[in-house]
């Protein structure tokens, strides 16, 4: 190898033709939409980020519900300053300035079955199950009798380990 | 700030690496433009697994799998590129940047290099990958490596000597 020294010196003195600063930017752009790992779908599902972006619209709808929730709370507590036209003797059993959960439902509306996934992490196989829901969550006043309702959609995506026998 | 210290990281990854990988792709297609596609496929993809350039020699062997799936996937690409092979001489994109007679005539000579020994030298000279580094890439054995190495040195010392 030695009879080849003075070769690969000149061959490292060689210098490879830069990269356009298009294809540098291409790549940012592509980095900066599509941020996360790739799940291997085995050519059956395009590879995107699935469940962390699907909680999303979860997340805002709750933080929705409880700013709502902190205004109607602020808004009862001023509530003895308003004069009424009629009212019933407050019962001294419950308290007229808080707003207690009564209900919740959540309906789904539409399920789609999105196929396998293949996931390097994954022994086996998941099934991508694809959610669409709409979900109430209600407070109610017992002394004012006032009630608090927010209603909000929401996504969720469930994989489901699979095997095959 | 972990983000822009990613961003930075890749920057500084690609500027380091880019060109050796630029060249590393042009041994399978004969347009700059179609091997920096191959190599944006392949670095965003390894990226987003990775974060990091600790394993190059993969960062490598998905830029040969991108390549190798992008000429599969395009039968046509690849009649078109052994039509431009075989019309290389007439033109082709400058691979490197050249100051004097002697480096063209070394550029020249590395590009006529059979594949196989080529994409050897390409990885070993300026993307500075070990032997069992390339041997993994290529799914062959370190020796066969080596010797790959060897022929290709050989035939550029015959060829320049010729020339000179």
């Amino acid at each position: 190898m030695d009879d080849f020294f003075e070769l690969e010196a000149d061959l490292k003195r060689l210098r490879p033709a830069p990269v356009s600063a298009v294809l540098t930017l291409q790549i940012e752009n592509e980095l900066l939409q599509r941020p996360g790992p790739i799940i291997a779908t085995a050519g059956i599902l395009a590879p995107r980020q699935s469940a962390p972006a699907s909680w999303l619209p979860f997340g805002l709808g709750l933080a929705a519900a409880i700013a709502l929730f902190a205004i109607a709370l602020s808004l009862s507590r001023h509530a003895p300053d308003s004069k009424t036209v009629a009212s019933s003797p407050p019962s001294a059993a419950i308290s007229t300035e808080e707003f207690q959960p009564s209900s919740v439902t959540r309906v789904v509306y539409d399920t789609r079955d999105e196929g396998l996934l293949f996931p390097n992490s994954s022994p086996q196989p998941l099934r991508r199950t694809h959610y669409q829901t709409r979900e109430t969550m209600q407070w109610r006043n017992p002394g004012t009798g006032a009630s608090l309702r927010v209603s909000y959609p929401a996504e969720e995506v469930v994989l489901t380990p699979v095997s095959f026998q | 700030m972990e983000n822009a210290a990613r961003d930075e990281d890749w920057k500084m990854c690609f500027t380091r690496f880019g060109p050796g990988l630029v060249l590393f792709a042009r041994q399978w297609v004969h347009s700059r433009a179609d091997a920096e596609d191959i190599v944006q496929e392949a670095f965003v993809r390894f990226w987003r697994r990775q974060h990091s350039i600790d394993n190059k020699a993969l960062l490598y062997a998905t830029v040969r799998s991108v390549a190798l799936d992008l000429l599969r996937r395009d039968g046509r690409r690849a009649r078109r590129e052994a039509v431009a092979a075989l019309d290389e001489e007439q033109f082709r994109e400058p691979e490197f940047e050249t100051q004097d007679e002697g480096q063209q005539l070394l550029a020249a000579a590395v590009d006529r290099l059979p594949s196989d020994q080529r994409q050897v030298v390409v990885m070993k000279i300026w993307n500075e990958l070990t032997f069992a580094e390339i041997a993994d890439i290529l799914a062959i054995s370190q020796n066969t490596a080596a010797s790959r190495y060897r022929y290709a040195l050989a035939t550029l010392k015959k060829n320049l000597q010729h020339h000179g």
